[in-house]
């Protein structure tokens, strides 16, 4: 368990300290500077004043994931990472104020196609049925061998590695990972729709398509592992690191996509930009527009559909004390 | 398949939004790119290309439908229709149109353009615009 909260913290310290290089070209802390401007004094000098603080506070947690009391590894786990984020967060914003003055305007000239093509979805859309498939293969072999499952199981291990929270063999408690499984994979899904269907035409929206059908089909591969437990007797290790596996190498090959240059800067106002981070523009119809902070899309806060999106995704979390035994 | 015809949009412009768009239409049909029956994208597709509100579009496409560029269906879509009009032979229409690129030539003109290669422009404008 200390291996992984390292391992963990090591993955989270690396991704921040990284942060200044993990931006679309032309972007420095979420501001569009000119070209060249990274390479040049105030662009080196703030990428080094970032680093001087992150890098510090990467190391102080990995430093206590490494010689911390075992009791206290799960609070470390939760806690190192919010602490390299708040260090980083801060960081971020000094520079981003400093870098403010040098923005230049994206793309001061917009152009769009006056075409009629039909915008169909990729062909790889259709693996987003794919994890609701799983789920269901998954209730239906339990239902199945609904003898074999345990009278009693776990449902929650401690940083040990040892079960700490036990349930009864019950419809709830069987197939309730399966149900809220289902929530987030029809989640992503719907937010799958809206990305491709509420953002401008480029290669990069059919990127982050492929990153949401990614992202619903791990979700189903993951609850629908959970919802077997009881009968496969998977080892809890298990659950925990195949996701690393998984979405660590996905996350790189998605970066690489995202950072391929010949896609020009999406043009959207710099003073609707709240911190580099937060995109409100109620004259923008678009519902979701490429990142300044990172590499991906954000939702336009000034869009009433980017609230019904994130309600629903609270609603699904609240669901779980419902659906979850 | 040819590719579709574009418009650009300065937001930064003096111009209104609105007036740029159909004005970068207006080009495309005089020229022919933009034949009828054609088909343009709905007002919501092209504002979000553009990045401007729907009622920016909305308002240009209006514009065009009033001079006659196209046709409206349900508010949303534009079709571009066949436009004949008239040709006029007297030259009354010429004192507003006259004033209009007098202003514009002397605008060019202080900007540093000099009238030579100013009136060659012009000249290879008019060869273009072939349609009435």
């Amino acid at each position: 368990m200390r291996l992984f909260v390292l391992l963990f913290n090591a993955f989270i310290g690396a991704t921040f300290f990284a942060m200044p290089n993990l931006t679309r070209p032309g972007l420095l802390f979420a501001v569009p500077v000119p070209a060249g401007f990274r390479e040049g004094p105030d662009g080196r000098r703030a990428i080094r004043v970032f680093r001087l603080i992150v890098g510090p506070v990467v190391l102080v947690a990995m430093c206590v994931s490494l010689l911390a009391p075992l009791n206290a590894v799960g609070l470390i786990m939760v806690g190192a990472p919010y602490g390299v984020m708040l260090a980083a967060g801060i960081a971020f914003y000094v520079q981003y104020r400093r870098l403010s003055p040098f923005a230049v305007h994206t793309a001061p000239v917009r152009c769009a196609e006056l075409g009629t093509a039909p915008d169909r979805m990729p062909w790889f859309a259709w693996l987003g049925t794919a994890p609701f498939a799983t789920l269901l293969a998954a209730a239906w072999y339990l239902h199945l061998n609904w003898a074999s499952i345990p009278a009693r199981f776990p449902v929650h291990w401690g940083a040990d590695g040892l079960p700490n929270r036990w349930v009864e063999r019950s419809v709830k408690g069987v197939y309730g990972p399966l149900v809220f499984g289902a929530e987030i994979c029809a989640w992503f899904s719907v937010f799958a729709l809206a990305g491709w269907h509420g953002s401008r035409r480029s290669r990069l929206r059919g990127v982050l398509l492929v990153a949401m059908v990614s992202a619903a089909c791990f979700m189903g591969v993951l609850f629908g592992g959970i919802a077997l437990i009881p009968l496969l007797k998977t080892p809890p290790w298990v659950i925990v690191f195949l996701p690393m596996v998984i979405l660590i190498p996905g996350t790189i090959v998605l970066v690489r996509k995202f950072m391929e240059p010949g896609e020009p800067m999406e043009a959207t106002p710099n003073e609707c930009w709240k911190a580099g981070t937060f995109y409100c523009n109620p004259d923008d119809p678009a519902l979701l527009v490429q990142k300044r902070l990172g590499l991906g899309y954000t939702l336009n806060f000034a869009n009433p559909w980017s609230w019904i999106l994130l309600s629903g995704l609270v609603l699904i979390m609240a669901s779980g004390f419902l659906v979850l035994p | 398949m040819p590719d579709s015809p574009r418009i650009e949009i300065d937001p930064q412009s003096s111009v209104p939004v609105f007036r740029q768009i159909s004005d970068r239409i207006r080009i495309l049909l005089v020229e022919g790119r933009l034949a009828p029956g054609t088909a343009l994208p709905s007002v919501r597709r092209l504002a979000m290309e553009l990045g401007v509100h729907f009622n920016t579009v909305a308002e240009a496409y209006r514009q065009l439908a009033t001079e006659g560029w196209l046709e409206l269906k349900h508010g949303r879509t534009a079709v571009v229709i066949n436009r004949s009009v008239a040709e006029v032979t007297n030259r009354d229409w010429s004192e507003g149109f006259r004033m209009r690129v007098r202003a514009l030539v002397a605008q060019i003109r202080s900007e540093g353009v000099s009238a030579k290669a100013l009136a060659e422009e012009l000249h290879s404008l008019a060869g273009e615009v072939t349609r009435p």
